[in-house]
Formats: structure tokens, C-alpha cells, sequence
């Protein structure tokens, strides 16, 4: 797939076109905008990993919910995603490896402080084959 | 029609607006605002607001509104407290956003020949910007009291004086809160970002007073012309984003047990009464209270950098007030005194003269109202009226609210041009991100005069002083 996702943006708002294949390369993609929403182009390392398992009411809610994680991870643990493997995904429940390393203000300068993903005008849906998410955050 | 103009600042939404709709709408505003406000989806919004259950009144907008999640920024909401609802959405993921101004014995000419300084030693002082950690480290026990006791912990640690938390709303504590009621992840974004600014449209202000609308006012608050102040625009940080991500999916999961359904996901509500919704008021509480010590503590610090640049740090605390909330509050209703759960999203409390719950020395004149302006524009302190506590539950307008997107913004301009004619404006900025400070330029906002206008001609809260900046600093 060439493009990963593409960043919307409206008065008060900034959010999210993501693409995938799959569902699980959709999510990914979505946490990949996610992060250049918040660091930019900058080029992060995979020196860490760590695994997450998520349980949600619906798909939806699992979407908010695994884009929610990678925003803790990043302002609780300062863990900034470069990658992630979901290597299970149903439509309430998913778990993925992530890959990152920690934010350095020396090397990374932050474009955005996001507070939250939420649900305003959260859609998935298979356009023409390809898995489409649109989600809005709060700046 | 479905809006109707009813007078020159208020357009009322008929129940017919849209199907589901429990109360009325209405927006307060002037043509002008009102042709920003239907640009968006913020009526829409608001009619979706008056579907919950056990709201009284009306649903409510002000003339800074414009559209959010769920809730519009710039709403009002009172739920009947025996029937009524709490919505995590309708105070929002900034929980206790608000602002807080302080009084200097200096005038503004005796600040500008040190002002660089000044701004320089704030921005030494203040930690701000994405991703900064704060200078004070918690432990554990340390974050539960701050989150019980919110601004008397900071005086309590030697941020400030006994004599400030008078002239904070709910005196910087709300006793309701209970630091259990919030999550482990909540605290954990929380703990190192205790006394920070954060970033975004979060600024600490250098200003003189230019105008004063109400004599008698302005001397009550301290305020008088040529006068420099601090304002400072902060809120609960990570801590409360986490608080309202946590409890928006707890309510979207316990809504159907209480046979609720709601028209956008992002309005998730429990019963007041409920324990989900007891708790989601614990945790709000508590989050409230991060917020309430964060200003103490940001007030603290440029107090220390007054009197280590200009020889003294006498800045007495004007007032601090909230704009994302909900509080328990009586008002009347259809002529019956009755409690009500008040969210406030993006409004201020405005209580008038005589109301029990404002300070002792502000009694015979009212509440003093803090409005924000964009960066390098204006601020205003208004003062809380009788009529605000007959329409609109006490509450007035909070801000300037947002007219152009952040990437709409940044383009045309860059960050250094933008200092630049700030600077041939007299105002000196310090911003921690260059790209963050192309987002806030004050072109991106609405004009705060006009909406300060439309909330002083609909008698909602009455113009007391006008403030201009000299020198910001942005995360």
C-alpha cells in the first residue's frame, strides 16, 4: 500500500485517514499517524519492545482503545511507537508487539500534544477492498 | 423555523430542530457569531445535548462556541440530580482547564525595561512544552493528597500563601474527590507533570490593564489602569486526559444496564446516582484538584521570578477559575429552587453578588469572570450577574474559541515572522515549540472583544477591566 493514512484537519479538530489491507494493518497504520501527528518525520529507533493485549465492547471501542494505549505509552512511559505487530485481532479483542524507543528531547522535538482519541465521527469501513478509519483526537 | 432569533443576542433551538430533543436549545451570540457558529456542527451539537435524559432548563451555548466531541466547546448542561445524568464528555478530557490571574504593585512602565529578563527567568521557571516533566517528583502517597486536597497540598508545601485560597473557586479543593476513584495509568501521566504548563493553547501572560469598564468593580478585585498582571491558562494535564478516556468507556459500557441510549458515542452518560457515576464525580474531583495545585504552583514560581527580576513578588491572586467542570449547584427552575449537576464545557461560572459561594471581599459586586484572549490579542475580567443565574446556571462564555485549523494556521507565517510581528506589537514571546506557536496565532481565533460583547449586551456577565499582553510564554 503507498500511503498508511492521511491527517485531517478542521478548525478545532485534527484526525485520521488510515488504510490497510487488512484490519490489523489499518490499526497499525492508525498508530503510525498517531505518532506523526505527535513527533512528526523524525526517525525513531526500535530499541524496546513491549507486548499489550486490549479487550473491548466492539471494534470501535478496540480502535479508541489501542490508540488510547499508544497515547499512555507515550505520556506515562515516554515510549514512543515506531512499529507494531498485531499478531491477533478480532473485533474485541487484540495483541500486538510494539517497537519504539523512549522520546529524547535531544533528538526528538514534539509537534503536538494530543490528550485523547475519541469518538467523534469514528468510522471503519472496506472501501474498494481497503480497510478505512477515520478518527478524530483532542489537542 | 427551528432557530428562532429571539433578541439581538440570543437564537433559541426549537424542540422541532431536531427528533429526540427533551429541552430547548439556545445560543447566545450576535449575527456575526452566530454565521461562525452554524459553519460547524456545534446547533447540531447542542441539540444532541438536550436528548439526554434528566437535563433541566435549556441546552445551552455561548458565543465562543464552536464544535467539540459530543458536547460543543462552549456548552452547558444541568441534569437533575434525582433523574439526571453525568457525562464524562461534557466537562471534557481537560478537566478543571481554567485560568488564573494575578495583581502586581507594578505599572507597566516600570516592567518593560526588564521584561526579556522576566519572561527569560518565567521560562527558566515554569516547565513547559510537550513531553516536559515537571521539576517536582511525587511519590505515591504525595500524588493522593495533592488529587485530595488540590491547592491547600500546594500551600501546604510551601507554594503560595494561606490567603490565596480564598480567591480560588471551591477554594482550590473539591472535598468530593477520591484519588481511588482514579486510575493507576491516570496517575502515572500525571506524576512527573505536576506544575507544568503543557502545551497547545495552555500560555502564561505578561499584561497591563488598558480599560476599566467598572470603577467600582476593578477597585474591588485590585485592578486598576496601567497595572501589570499574570495570567495563566493551564489545567489537569495528562492526568485528567486519562480520567475522561478511562470513565467515557466505562459509561459507554454500563449505559445499556441503565437503559440509556445516546446519538453520538461521544456523550456517554451514567445516573448522577449511579456508583459509575459517583465515582466518574470522584475522579473528576480529584482530577480537578491536580488542576487547582498546578496553578497554585505556576503561580508560585512567577511570583519568585518577580522578585528575583523586579525586587518583589507581591502578586495578589486576583481569582482562578475553571471552564471545564460539573459542579452541584441550587438554582431556580421554572421558579422551584432545586440542585442540579452543572457541566460546564468550555464556560465559566459567573455567580453575582450576594451568591454564598463567592469570596467574602468580592460579596457586593459579584464573581470575578476570567476570559482568556488568543495570544497577543486581549483578556478580559467580567463580573458575574443575576441574569447569568435566571439563563444560564451562572455561567458565561470562556474564551475566544478556535476560527481556523492548526494547519491553516502555520501556513503563510513562519514561527520566526510571527515573533517578529508580535514583537513591532510590543508583546515578547518565549515558546518551547516553533510549530506549536505558528498554531495559536491570534488570526486562528475568533476576536475575544466580540465575544465578550455579545455575553456583556445579553447581560450574562458585565465587562470590568481589559487587559493587553506585553509578554507570553507557550508551551
Amino acid at each position: 500500500m503507498e500511503k498508511r493514512y492521511k491527517i485531517l484537519e478542521h478548525p478545532a479538530d485534527i484526525g485520521l485517514e488510515a488504510y490497510g489491507a487488512s484490519l490489523e494493518e489499518m490499526f497499525v497504520n492508525c498508530a503510525l499517524g498517531l505518532i506523526n501527528i505527535i513527533a512528526g518525520d523524525v526517525i525513531i529507533n526500535n530499541s524496546e519492545s513491549l507486548e499489550i493485549s486490549i479487550s473491548a465492547l466492539n471494534i470501535e471501542n478496540l480502535l479508541v482503545k489501542w490508540l488510547s494505549e499508544i497515547l499512555y505509552l507515550f505520556d506515562a512511559k515516554k515510549f514512543l511507537m515506531s512499529f507494531a505487530n498485531i499478531d491477533y485481532l478480532s473485533d474485541t479483542f487484540l495483541r500486538a508487539k510494539l517497537s519504539g524507543e523512549k522520546y529524547n528531547p535531544e533528538k526528538h522535538e514534539l509537534k503536538l500534544y494530543v490528550k485523547a482519541a475519541t469518538y467523534h465521527k469514528l468510522k471503519i469501513e472496506k472501501r474498494n477492498g481497503i480497510w478505512t478509519c477515520y478518527v478524530y483526537f483532542d489537542v | 423555523m427551528d432557530v428562532k432569533q429571539i433578541d439581538k443576542y440570543r437564537f433559541l433551538i426549537q424542540k422541532s430542530f431536531q427528533k429526540g430533543m427533551l429541552i430547548e436549545g439556545m445560543i447566545y451570540a450576535d449575527e456575526e457569531l452566530m454565521e461562525a457558529i452554524q459553519r460547524d456542527e456545534t446547533i447540531k451539537q447542542v441539540a444532541n445535548v438536550a436528548t439526554l435524559p434528566g437535563l433541566v432548563g435549556r441546552s445551552l451555548a455561548m458565543p465562543d462556541a464552536h464544535q467539540g466531541y459530543g458536547f460543543a466547546i462552549g456548552g452547558v448542561a444541568a441534569a437533575n440530580i434525582n433523574d439526571g445524568i453525568v457525562s464524562a464528555g461534557g466537562v471534557g478530557f481537560d478537566i478543571n482547564c481554567g485560568v488564573r490571574l494575578m495583581a502586581s504593585d507594578f505599572t507597566v512602565d516600570e516592567v518593560k525595561p526588564k521584561l526579556d529578563a522576566l519572561l527569560n527567568q518565567m521560562f527558566r521557571d515554569v516547565p513547559c512544552g510537550t513531553g516536559k516533566s515537571g521539576v517536582i517528583n511525587l511519590a505515591y502517597n504525595d500524588l493522593d493528597r495533592v488529587l485530595k486536597n488540590g491547592a491547600v497540598w500546594a500551600i501546604e508545601n510551601g507554594f503560595g500563601s494561606p490567603e490565596d485560597l480564598e480567591h480560588i473557586e471551591e477554594n482550590g479543593k473539591m472535598p468530593s474527590a477520591e484519588p481511588s476513584e482514579v486510575s493507576d495509568r491516570a496517575k502515572e501521566r500525571g506524576r512527573d507533570q505536576l506544575g507544568t504548563l503543557g502545551s497547545g493553547n495552555h500560555f502564561a501572560e505578561i499584561q497591563y490593564v488598558v480599560e476599566i469598564y467598572d470603577e467600582e468593580s476593578a477597585r474591588i478585585f485590585g485592578l486598576r489602569k496601567d497595572q501589570v498582571t499574570i495570567l495563566i491558562h493551564s489545567g489537569s494535564r495528562g492526568l485528567g486526559h486519562q480520567v475522561c478516556t478511562d470513565y467515557l468507556d466505562i459509561m459507554q459500557e454500563r449505559m445499556p444496564k441503565y437503559g440509556i441510549r445516546v446519538v453520538d458515542k461521544q456523550l456517554a452518560c451514567v445516573p448522577i446516582k449511579s456508583t459509575e457515576g459517583q465515582n466518574y464525580l470522584a475522579a473528576m474531583a480529584a482530577a480537578a484538584n491536580f488542576a487547582y495545585a498546578n496553578r497554585q504552583m505556576i503561580g508560585h514560581w512567577i511570583r519568585q521570578a518577580f522578585e528575583k527580576v523586579m525586587g518583589s513578588g507581591n502578586l495578589k491572586l486576583v481569582y482562578d477559575v475553571p471552564h471545564n467542570i460539573a459542579k452541584f449547584e441550587e438554582h431556580i427552575v421554572e421558579n422551584r429552587k432545586m440542585k442540579v449537576l452543572v457541566h460546564r464545557k468550555g464556560a465559566t461560572r459567573a455567580f453575582p453578588k450576594h451568591h454564598p459561594e463567592i469570596p467574602k471581599d468580592y460579596y457586593e459586586v459579584g464573581q470575578p469572570v476570567l476570559i482568556p484572549g488568543s495570544m497577543g490579542t486581549c483578556s478580559y475580567v467580567l463580573v458575574g450577574t443575576d441574569r447569568a443565574m435566571k439563563e444560564t446556571f451562572g455561567s458565561t462564555c470562556h474564551g475566544a474559541g478556535r476560527a481556523m485549523s492548526r494547519h491553516a494556521a502555520k501556513k503563510n507565517i513562519s514561527a520566526d515572522e510571527l515573533i517578529r510581528q508580535l514583537s513591532q506589537k510590543g508583546i515578547h514571546v518565549k515558546g518551547a515549540s516553533k510549530s506549536g506557536l505558528t498554531e495559536e496565532k491570534p488570526e486562528a481565533y475568533k476576536d475575544v472583544s466580540k465575544v465578550v460583547d455579545v455575553v456583556h449586551n445579553a447581560g450574562i456577565a458585565l465587562k470590568v477591566a481589559k487587559m493587553v499582553p506585553i509578554g507570553v510564554i507557550k508551551g
